[in-house]
């Protein structure tokens, strides 16, 4: 397990509680997990990604990781609609344990954008896993 | 106070910090999870190549005296004048058995495998924490001639798993010709305990009782040695074992191998409820028509009566998994409810090809396609409330997910724990 100060989490894109990140592009924002979040969960084996066009409210539910021990459930930080789903976790779920953020999971329209200045900066969300 | 319980730690706790161990609760130790190398590979490394794994988190009892034989007689599930070969004979001096400890009302107090050191003497290994709740047990039904004692703080324990177990082990034995010479699957050689005439060193001396056996499913060995030992033969088989791609594997990956090879694990998939209708009835000594016991013992008459419960394996069609918990269920495609979920992890190593499972073992000519690269199956335990046959499915629910699984008799095909060592060597 990583100490907290070995953790890589970039201070150009923001964070929520549950440990999902959120990186702005023009009008659509990237989501994936933190590496604190895939370290964690171990080696994830399995993703179950939403259906592009499916709607979410903030903090709801869309979709499922799965490492050799657990299910997690991962939380969208935004409300919003899936406009593309990161297709190439299907066959390499381990992607995301390789590098946290260049595999983005789903990329969403948010119905506020005003939701992503609310999210967790790096240090904020730093200070939240040191507890 | 962060932490409610105190956790014990292995002798080897200090190099799995070294190795930057992901570690966690089992058992009442602090126990390395997986490695930075993961647990899929680890998984993977015991089935094609080696894997290392503190175990040294089981209890080690051993019986001493006249009367060590009756009482295990009385209180062990194998019938041990019956439990040896085609035509069962007699347990043997360097011979093993796996079976339970029974409650008088025929639940499972711990399932244990016990080794006849000689005559008089045995080794009865049980899981971690149970050292102390067996040791009390046995010592109810036990006559004054017979010693028990606990020897979990003094002695460490070491599995080496995989096909290149053997290769790796022999350079450190002082005598492996002889060693390997007398050891088929479920034997062992050497003695640590009080009393012992025939002990086997390390080629530096170490004194080991080593055994062919293991809860993955795969070739290899479990070495018991002194906790003060551990350290040197951890570092010493890593380095033996670098040119073969041992590496050091966490409790994930023996959870998910066993799970793979058909094994309990016990207090999750028999435990505190009346045992019967499992995949593990070669543990009673059942008679040759399948019926009746060959001897009384401790819960026989209670499971007589029969049980409710019917255990099976299953594998799913791909790595998605229901965790067993108290929200999760079994149920029919009606959606009754049938029993719960005793088990369920992802094996990595296997995948579906066709509606066969296949193995990153099986061989090309058994059906494993040429760039076979396994996204793994969901599989485990379940106990229902009826009979299920072979190849029928069910579904495990929580909540709005669920997964169809088909009930099974093997998991993981092309298993390499009964290879002879000759093939292996």
């Amino acid at each position: 397990m990583k100490e907290i100060d070995e953790l890589h989490l970039p201070g150009d894109i923001y964070y929520s509680t549950e440990h999902e990140w959120a990186a702005k592009d023009a009008d659509t924002v990237k989501i994936g997990i933190s590496d604190y979040a895939q370290d964690q969960l171990g080696d994830i084996v399995f993703v179950e990604l939403p259906e592009v066009g499916a709607t979410f409210e903030q903090g709801e539910e869309f979709g499922t990781l799965e490492s050799v021990k657990a299910v997690s459930e991962i939380y969208l930080p935004m409300a919003g609609e899936i406009v593309a789903v990161n297709g190439e976790l299907e066959d390499a779920p381990e992607l995301i344990n390789e590098d946290p953020y260049g595999n983005w999971i789903v990329e969403i329209r948010p119905s506020d954008m005003d939701q992503y200045d609310e999210l967790l900066s790096r240090e904020d969300y730093l200070e939240m896993l040191k507890g | 106070m962060t932490e409610a319980r105190c956790l014990r730690t292995t002798p080897l706790y200090d190099l799995h910090i070294q190795q930057q161990a992901n570690l966690a609760e089992f058992g009442g130790y602090k126990m390395p999870l997986w490695y930075p190398t993961g647990a899929k590979a680890e998984h993977l490394a015991v089935i094609e190549r080696a894997g290392l794994f503190d175990t040294s988190h089981m209890a080690v009892l051993s019986l001493a005296g006249d009367g060590a034989f009756d009482l295990l007689q009385q209180c062990f599930s194998r019938d041990l004048n019956r439990c040896l070969g085609k035509e069962p004979g007699p347990l043997k001096p360097h011979r093993s058995i796996y079976g339970l400890f029974l409650k008088p009302d025929g639940s499972v107090l711990d399932d244990a495998i016990v080794s006849e050191l000689d005559g008089r003497r045995y080794m009865v290994v049980v899981n971690s924490a149970m050292g102390p709740v067996v040791a009390k047990h046995l010592q109810q039904f036990a006559a004054p001639s017979v010693q028990i004692m606990d020897h979990t703080d003094r002695i460490g324990k070491i599995d080496l798993q995989g096909p290149a177990a053997a290769k790796i082990l022999e350079p450190l034995l002082a005598d492996p010709e002889s060693v390997f010479a007398e050891m088929p699957y479920f034997s062992f050689v050497g003695d640590i305990f009080p009393g012992a005439v025939r002990p086997l060193v390390l080629a530096d001396g170490t004194p080991l009782l080593l055994s062919r056996s293991g809860y993955t499913g795969e070739f290899g060995f479990e070495l018991f040695c002194a906790g003060s030992d551990t350290g040197h033969i951890w570092r010493s088989l890593l380095q033996a074992g670098a040119p073969y791609g041992l590496i050091a594997c966490g409790l994930a990956a023996r959870d998910s191998l066993r799970t793979g090879a058909m094994l309990p694990l016990s207090h999750q998939d028999i435990g505190d409820w009346k045992f019967g209708n499992t995949p593990w009835s070669f543990v009673l000594p059942l008679g040759p028509d399948g019926r009746g016991f060959t001897k009384p013992f401790i819960g026989a008459e209670a499971l007589q009566a029969g049980s409710p419960y019917h255990t099976y394996g299953f594998a799913g069609y791909d790595p998605r998994k229901i965790p067993a918990t108290p929200a999760s269920e079994v149920q029919t495609k009606d959606g009754e409810c049938i029993g719960t979920i005793l088990t369920c992890t992802t094996d990595m190593a296997i995948d579906r090809v066709g509606t066969a499972v296949v193995s990153i073992a099986t061989s090309v000519s058994q059906g494993r396609p040429q760039h076979f690269q396994p996204r793994g199956l969901s599989c485990g335990f379940i106990r229902i409330n009826r009979v299920h046959k072979t190849g029928e499915t069910v579904l495990l629910v929580a909540g709005k997910r669920k997964i169809e699984v088909e009930i099974r008799n093997q998991i993981r095909p092309d298993r390499t724990a009964r290879r002879a060592i000759t093939e292996l060597r």
